[in-house]
């Protein structure tokens, strides 16, 4: 068992680039679920807008990669249009319904064969991230140099992303911050304590969730794009149904309605996913078993991980649906 | 409460990773991680009139690394499958030789036989290779035939999604739940009726005398389907006994109950993936068969006996609805839970039998589902939005509704084929799902009071 090595992996899960852009997806999950109690099942499919919309913008349409930052911006606002015009005025469950449904179409459509001239079919599009990295090296941090001290060793590549990327979720985890303090912000809140006096107040409550809807859409995107700059490569199967609901046990594990929950929950996923897998790992190098009878294999370490991920958000949700930090008041929409 | 919800969740968990974990060992030997399926079709159709892309065995395969080293040789099985595991995520050329075909096939031109995999291309760990032998069958139908054809195919998928449809839509009209996880509890029928067709226990070989069953401890389908079912209601029962009753009872929120199945669809997936492995695999018996050419449409014996107990099925399921004084309570605690109290309805009981009834009828549709297609470890999670968008079609929470609407969508969803890419075809029903939403929202059997 090489502990070291555990060690040193897991604390790069927790600060490393897959918790970067769980934290800003799931802090606009956050805004959709915590703050204004919408079902938004399909936040994989807002990232999947950001990563195309880079993809797309770089390979194909051939202009600077820096539009696809507006092109992705603006294919999730109508995915969030589309989703919101037929559900929003309807109750809850619609929404996670139609959701989940857009999310699992967009993908099947970016993977299809029929449109592999614009979304390059199941392998996805490469090579798109070139400018963005010699950004970074314009900054000084050059992509093949080594960084940083044991057991924080990056390449240049991986730090670039990793600054551009926690600046980012220092900057949507203040402005979602800022905005929930906001008059608009306590509207949305109010939305999700009680939607009929809301509406009451003569407040246009299908405007405020289509607005929250859409800003944790944005927000979304955005971490998708991170996803697939650092990757350099969009690919359709990676923002599946499975993603959603992983950032979702990343927001339920930090806690509802709380910015610090988004952030602190998906390092916390992070590190306990690669703490797991570490470890598993090193346990199922032969495989484990009781007689004939085979538990585990090195193959099925991933798996067993998923189980463990779901099996977490079965026990949050029988004993701490607010989460680990969250605030059991603020599960106001639930009927509490 | 807590600490008695925690045994029971405890012995829930124990008693499905027990069955399934014994049964379905895994069987082959891959080492590495990364692995090549190569897989030898034969898409022409032979002069008896079998169906298409029979699997080619016996067939040599060679994977080269990209310095020529050889990684390994081998032949394909009886399905036509030859799995190879190789290091790591690179490039790799894998190469067939045509000499080992059988006499009188050929490749395909468009896969010739050499292949390059390229590192790109491992989207998931396993990367398939497929060649084809023989002429592509492209012959070219009249329009009324591929739409007839299309039709009786869209019929058969309706019925099997009206089928699961019902408890999905018995369960949010009892509890308000709507059950995020319900595409595993069909999944889990037809691995169920898998582990007792194909994979045997062998302890029940002692009642090899009784016909229909093996030594090995296989089951013929003819046992195997019934005891799946059985089992479906079970897991549904258990899952209200050890999960949603109790979480009913502590008056837990329906979103954080909804968030709950989500959790429950992740695991149960990935249990499912990690004991049956990501391959499709067919039922022992009736796999396959030669279709019976009746003008227009083509139907094996099979899907034709598939197609006529389901709905026989879905009869007997609506007439017991109609008719029955359960089947009355049921409807009356899925109008309305409150006044079905207040009448002196035991609405616990009543939500116990649409757990029970929902379990069976969503692993009957995954055991016709897998007969009729194949078995995977995501069968049903991959219907389920189909599922949503026929319950939302036919009204939230109407039995009566599922069922028509289920059958709408699976008849739109291959009938649509003919316009839209086969793999596009479940579009249209988001479409569908969208349009009820925004012009009958309550869909064509519910009431307008249940929505808003």
């Amino acid at each position: 068992m090489d502990w070291n090595l555990i060690f040193e992996n897991t604390l790069k899960g927790i600060i490393g680039i897959n918790a970067v852009y769980f934290a800003i997806a799931a802090l606009g999950l956050n805004v959709q679920f915590g703050y204004t109690g919408l079902l938004n099942f399909g936040q994989a499919g807002f990232m999947a807008c950001g990563a195309y919309g880079l993809g797309m913008t770089a390979h194909y349409f051939d202009i600077s990669f820096w539009w696809g930052i507006p092109i992705g911006i603006l294919f999730s606002v109508l995915l969030g249009l589309l989703m919101g015009i037929p559900t929003l005025r309807l109750r809850a469950d619609y929404l996670a319904i139609v959701t989940i449904a857009s999310a699992e179409i967009i993908r099947l459509v970016v993977r299809s064969v029929k449109f592999k001239t614009y979304f390059g079919g199941s392998d996805g599009i490469n090579g798109f991230s070139d400018s963005f990295r010699s950004l970074g090296n314009d900054f000084g941090i050059q992509e093949a140099d080594q960084y940083g001290f044991w057991p924080f060793k990056f390449t240049g590549r991986e730090l670039w992303t990793l600054i551009i990327g926690w600046l980012l979720v220092a900057l949507f985890g203040f402005v979602v911050y800022k905005l929930m303090k906001s008059p608009w912000g306590r509207v949305l809140k109010a939305i999700r304590e009680d939607e009929d006096a809301v509406k009451s107040l003569g407040k246009n409550v299908y405007s405020y969730k289509m607005q929250s809807l859409i800003l944790g859409g944005v927000i979304g995107t955005v971490s998708g794009m991170i996803f697939a700059l650092d990757r350099g490569s969009v690919q359709p199967d990676n923002y599946s149904r499975d993603l959603t609901f992983y950032i979702l046990t990343a927001l339920v594990l930090g806690g509802v309605a709380k910015v610090s929950g988004s952030i602190v929950g998906s390092m916390m996923f992070w590190g306990l996913f690669t703490f797991m897998d570490n470890f598993l790992r090193q346990v199922a190098k032969d495989p484990v078993s009781i007689g004939n009878f085979t538990i585990m294999k090195s193959t099925q370490v991933g798996q067993l991980n998923f189980i463990l991920i779901g099996i977490t958000l079965i026990l949050l949700m029988v004993f701490r649906p607010q989460g680990v930090f969250g605030n059991r008041q603020e599960m106001a929409f639930d009927g509490h | 409460m807590q600490s008695s919800l925690v045994v029971r969740l405890l012995i829930l968990a124990t008693a499905i990773f027990s069955v399934l974990g014994f049964a379905l060992s895994p069987a082959q030997a891959e080492d590495s991680e990364y692995a090549l399926r190569i897989q030898v079709k034969d898409q022409g159709r032979s002069a008896d009139g079998k169906t298409d892309n029979q699997p080619v065995p016996g067939v040599e395969v060679t994977v080269t690394d990209s310095t020529g080293l050889v990684i390994e040789t081998g032949v394909t099985d009886s399905e036509g499958i030859l799995i190879i595991s190789v290091p790591s995520r690179a490039d790799y050329t894998v190469s067939l030789n045509e000499e080992t075909l059988p006499s009188a096939e050929k490749l395909d031109a468009k896969t010739p036989a050499v292949q390059k995999v390229l590192t790109d291309s491992f989207v998931t760990k396993t990367k398939v290779v497929t060649y084809f032998t023989g002429e592509s069958q492209n012959v070219s139908q009249s329009g009324f035939e591929r739409v007839a054809q299309r039709f009786s195919d869209g019929i058969r998928l309706g019925l099997i999604l009206a089928m699961c449809s019902v408890g999905l839509s018995l369960i949010f009209g009892t509890t308000g739940l709507t059950n995020f996880a319900h595409g595993e509890m069909v999944t889990f029928g037809g691995v169920m009726a898998f582990v007792f067709n194909v994979t045997g226990l062998t302890f029940l070989g002692f009642l090899s005398f009784i016909p229909g069953i093996r030594d090995d401890g296989t089951f013929h389908i003819f046992w195997a389907a019934p005891i799946g079912i059985i089992l479906g209601g079970g897991f549904g029962w258990a899952l209200n006994k050890g999960i949603f009753g109790p979480l009913r009872r502590r008056g837990v929120g329906l979103v954080t109950q909804m968030v709950l199945t989500v959790g429950l669809s992740i695991a149960l997936r990935n249990f499912f993936l990690s004991r049956f492995e990501g391959r499709t695999r067919p039922f022992a018996d009736f796999s396959l068969q030669k279709a019976w050419d009746l003008g227009p449409i083509n139907i094996t014996p099979r899907d034709f006996v598939v197609s006529v107990l389901c709905l026989i099925i879905l009869i007997v399921t609506a007439l017991g609805l109609r008719f029955t004084r359960l089947g009355k309570a049921t409807r009356a605690v899925s109008d309305n839970p409150d006044l079905a109290s207040a009448t002196g309805i035991d609405s616990e009981k009543v939500i116990r039998l649409v757990w029970i009834l929902g379990g069976c009828l969503a692993a009957a549709g995954g055991i016709f589902r897998g007969l009729d297609e194949q078995v995977s470890f995501d069968m049903g999670g991959r219907l389920l939005f189909l599922l949503f968008a026929g319950i939302t079609l036919g009204g939230l929470g109407s039995a009566f509704g599922a069922l028509v609407g289920g059958f709408v969508i699976g008849i739109l969803v291959e009938v649509s084929s003919l316009v839209v890419p086969t793999e596009l075809k479940t579009a249209p029903a988001l479409l569908i799902l969208i349009l009820v939403l925004l012009l009958r929202p309550q869909g064509i059997l519910g009431r307008a009071q249940r929505v808003g």
